[in-house]
């Protein structure tokens, strides 16, 4: 059996109500009088000689006809309607953002907005139909269209907020198809605003209603962590972490490192309203573990006050070097910290006791296994050379690419390169007008640093940039630094793992201490693990191996919980955040009251009837 | 008598009046009553032959003289009326503003006087049955004379209305006790769960003229407690539960006024007098009014 108002049990509550009017009256006044013989003669004669009597006027009887009338007229469900006459497709969009977790709204933002969508459920026409979508990280459809009030309100009370981020822009792309083409399709949003993306979706003219929760942005969060090697004691760790404060107010407040859980350096901060504050933390480290972060303060958001960072001891990295001869590239190679290179005239077998192979104009015999640096390298399976471009200008490079940080190509000429039409795999990290100059990507597992020009035909060697990007490249080649970075994951993206010897079973340990048990394919090659909503430490176990991933919210747009009156929708459209409740609203309980206030009048005219 | 029963003023007129009795006394005390026993008195009744022994004072000497043959005179003997007033003291009569019991006793008193001075007996039966007053209700056993009516008047004072009656047992007890029938008057509420037909039938089958007074208190016949009542019967003990209220009022006036009709059906076809009083009513517009146009008294 299924109701469609099941609130209305809560009515249920008047019926002690009649019962206590009853035990009322039956409390009579005590009275002695000569002889009950005349009272029993009087209630002789009113009770019922015949089956009818002559109808009376009597207002008891028409209180009671009003409200059994006002009883069967709430019993109808009636309502108002709107300008819709039903029929309509309802899309409510529910973010599920850690900034939803903000306790400015009671009990919470997320808790205030599913309320709101259960409100709306209940406007809901018998004809209506309603999508539920959980937009996070990842958006999830927790309900397909549906006109069953029960299974909505159980989809909604099955949603979850999460740590990660919000995609809003992918959950309204997948809104947009179905209210598109229909009338009185409607997109119900249900978040704080405290989003990122939305400039890459074109509002369209969608029907969105804009449902703005939050009160005030009392937060403060780390919002960018690393780790690495301190550039002048090479035995050394630098942490960076940066300290977003969101409110309005200046904060005090604290920021705790922990290495493996032991407390190394409490700082104090003073955050002006606003500012985001970066710190340096220097530290050793004997062993591979987990630098922890932590603000001391409590604010409205928890879930930003700590991030984790795997560090992993830094590893000497093996260079093979295949040239005919450039002392530069040796020389920029030998500056690299931990880097061992080894000089060859001719790649012998692939290489695969080394990291990196770095090939300068040189055709091996044998292409390498590992990750390659390969200059001006004509014959490869990677690009398809198309001609020959004289003396290009370099015109843009992408110096927000880890492997041109620092890097500034200004002043340096090339005599010649090969020109290239970019591939699929690559990114182009330095351009001329006519051709790519610079190619990274990654090919199967291979990474894959492509330049299109001999060095040697350049200024390039002499200018600072160069030993620069040698570092960087030898940086970004290395296997070792591809594994830290795998051990940390933003909430909401898996955990991936290249796994180099077969696995089959494992246990995954959650922050909040719960178990995942893995199977695995004996054949795979990788390792993905999705369950990644909440921040925290994730402990894989496989064997006698174990591997410690941090997951961690680390956005500035989240830890941002200003409360937004409008959301920007693509470059030119924006929606304001609604106040209107839902029009549609059903009367029957307003007629409910009414009849159980014409019940109460009811008594109180009989009590002062026969009083 | 620090509360007089009946005022000078109002024993003065009743002194005019006389109980009218349809039937002839039977009393064998003299009184001033017409009789169908023959004796002393001015009245003429009938001649008989003259036999032996006969008291020559009353031979008819002129009609000796005529036919020579010699005839007694008889002459109506007139004898006394006995009264015999049915008073209910039970606790029902207790009730009313004012007192049902007290208004009874000024109208028994009043009934008794008009009797004393017509040369009547009265008898006063007080039920139900009370040792405690034993002396006030011996001494209005029986009541003759004008000058006992000071006596009459102090004894029913004495009397207290307690305790539950039998009303029919009561008027049964009366007329069997009787010696002659005479005028009964009844003095009740009559409001006996027993009924009273019982009672008035074997007053009726003795002979006796009954008059019926019902005394009822205001109360009774307008209620003004309203709500969900208990009401609990004074003398059974019974309870009743009862939810009245303004609009119930005419019903129960109804109620009553039909229980009051069927009692004065019962009385009058009977040729009884009834008369309902409420304990409110002045004396006056009972005694003077009622009873005289009723032919009670004259």
């Amino acid at each position: 059996m299924h109701f469609l108002a099941p609130t209305a049990f809560a009515f249920a509550a008047a019926l002690p109500v009649v019962v206590l009017f009853y035990l009322l009256k039956r409390k009579r006044m005590v009275k002695l009088v000569p002889s009950t013989l005349l009272w029993r003669k009087f209630l002789a004669e009113t009770q019922a000689s015949a089956p009818f009597q002559k109808l009376r006027h009597n207002w008891l009887l028409i209180l009671q006809l009003i409200l059994l009338i006002l009883v069967i007229f709430a019993l109808s469900r009636p309502y108002f309607a709107g300008k819709t006459s039903g029929g309509r497709l309802l899309v409510a969009v529910l973010d599920a953002s850690a900034s939803m977790q903000s306790i400015d709204e009671e009990p919470s933002r997320f808790e205030k907005a599913r309320r709101q969508a259960l409100d709306l459920v209940d406007s809901m026409h018998d004809t209506d139909q309603m999508v539920v979508l959980l937009a996070a990280s990842h958006t999830e459809v927790k309900q397909s269209p549906t006109g069953n009030k029960a299974a909505l309100r159980r989809s909604l009370r099955g949603c979850a907020v999460t740590d990660s981020t919000t995609h809003l822009a992918e959950a309204l792309k997948l809104a947009q198809p179905l209210v598109r083409d229909r009338a009185g399709g409607e997109i119900h949003l249900y978040t704080d605003g405290a989003v990122r993306d939305m400039a890459e979706f074109e509002h369209e003219g969608l029907n969105v209603t804009f449902h703005q929760f939050g009160k005030r942005a009392g937060n403060a969060g780390i919002v960018t962590l690393d780790v690495r090697s301190h550039p002048e004691d090479p035995s050394r760790r630098a942490v960076f972490v940066s300290v977003l404060n969101a409110s309005s107010n200046s904060i005090q407040t604290e920021l705790e490192l922990r290495f493996q859980g032991q407390l190394i350096e409490t700082r104090p901060l003073t955050l002006k309203p606003r500012e985001t504050s970066p710190q340096v933390f220097n530290a050793s480290q004997a062993e591979d573990g987990v630098f922890q972060v932590r603000l001391t303060t409590e604010d409205d958001l928890a879930a930003d006050n700590q991030a984790s960072i795997s560090s992993l001891l830094p590893r000497p990295v093996k260079v093979l070097l295949v040239t005919r001869g450039n002392a530069y590239l040796e020389k920029a190679l030998g500056t690299v910290p931990n880097a061992s290179v080894t000089v060859a005239k001719e790649s012998e077998d692939d290489a695969r006791s080394f990291d990196l192979t770095v090939l300068d104009d040189v055709l091996p015999t044998v292409w390498p296994a590992g990750n390659v640096l390969a200059i001006r390298s004509t014959q490869t399976n990677w690009v398809h050379i198309v001609g020959r471009a004289e003396a290009p200008t370099i015109v843009d490079w992408k110096n927000t690419h880890p492997l041109l940080r620092f890097v500034n190509l200004d002043n340096v000429q090339i005599a010649e390169a090969l020109a290239v039409s970019t591939p699929s795999w690559a990114v182009s990290l330095v351009d001329s007008p006519t051709t790519s100059l610079v190619l990274a990507g990654e090919v199967g597992r291979q990474k894959i640093l492509w330049i299109g020009f001999d060095t040697l035909q350049t200024t390039w060697p002499l200018r600072v940039s160069f030993p620069i990007f040698i570092a960087n490249a030898v940086d970004w080649l290395n296997p070792a630094t591809a594994t830290t970075a795998q051990y940390m994951v933003r909430a909401g993206d898996p955990i991936r793992l290249a796994l180099t010897a077969p696995m089959t079973s494992g246990k995954m340990i959650l922050p909040d201490k719960s178990e995942r048990v893995i199977s695995l394919d004996p054949t795979a090659r990788e390792f993905v693990f999705g369950e990644t909503m909440r921040q925290g430490l994730y402990e894989l176990e496989a064997g006698t191996n174990r591997a410690v991933f941090c997951v961690n919210l680390l956005d500035g747009a989240e830890t941002d919980t200003t409360p937004r009156a409008e959301l920007n929708f693509g470059k030119y459209a924006k929606v304001q955040a609604t106040t209107i409740k839902q029009a549609n609203m059903e009367i029957w309980r307003w007629i409910a009251a009414a009849g159980l206030a014409i019940l109460m009048f009811e008594w109180w005219f009989y009590h002062r009837r026969t009083a | 008598m620090p509360d007089p029963l009946l005022s000078p003023e109002l024993l003065r007129r009743l002194e005019q009046f006389q109980l009218l009795a349809r039937r002839r006394a039977k009393s064998s005390a003299r009184g001033e009553r017409r009789s169908r026993a023959r004796g002393q008195s001015v009245e003429f009744a009938d001649y008989r032959n003259y036999v032996l022994g006969d008291d020559l004072r009353y031979l008819d000497w002129n009609l000796y003289g005529r036919l020579d043959r010699l005839f007694l005179k008889l002459y109506e003997e007139e004898r006394e009326l006995p009264v015999r007033i049915f008073l209910d003291a039970s606790e029902s009569m207790t009730f009313g503003e004012p007192n049902k019991f007290d208004f009874a006793r000024q109208v028994a008193a009043a009934m008794g006087y008009v009797a004393l001075c017509g040369f009547d007996r009265v008898t006063v039966v007080a039920f139900p049955q009370r040792n405690e007053e034993a002396a006030a209700r011996g001494a209005l056993r029986a009541v003759r004379g004008r000058k006992s009516a000071l006596g009459y008047f102090q004894n029913l004072s004495r009397l207290t209305a307690q305790g539950p009656a039998d009303l029919n047992e009561a008027l049964k007890r009366g007329a069997i006790e009787a010696r002659q029938a005479g005028v009964a008057v009844v003095l009740s509420d009559f409001l006996d769960p027993a009924g009273y037909e019982a009672g008035l039938t074997a007053l009726f089958g003795r002979g006796f003229h009954v008059n019926v007074v019902q005394v009822l208190a205001p109360e009774e016949l307008n209620p003004t407690t309203y709500g969900d009542l208990r009401l609990i019967d004074s003398e059974t003990g019974a309870e009743q539960e009862v939810t009245f209220g303004r609009y119930r009022l005419a019903t129960y006036q109804q109620a009553v006024s039909n229980y009051c009709q069927k009692l004065r059906e019962f009385a009058t076809a009977r040729g009884a007098h009834y008369f309902l009083a409420s304990s409110a009513t002045p004396l006056e517009e009972l005694l003077l009014k009622q009873l005289r146009q009723a032919e009670v008294w004259g």
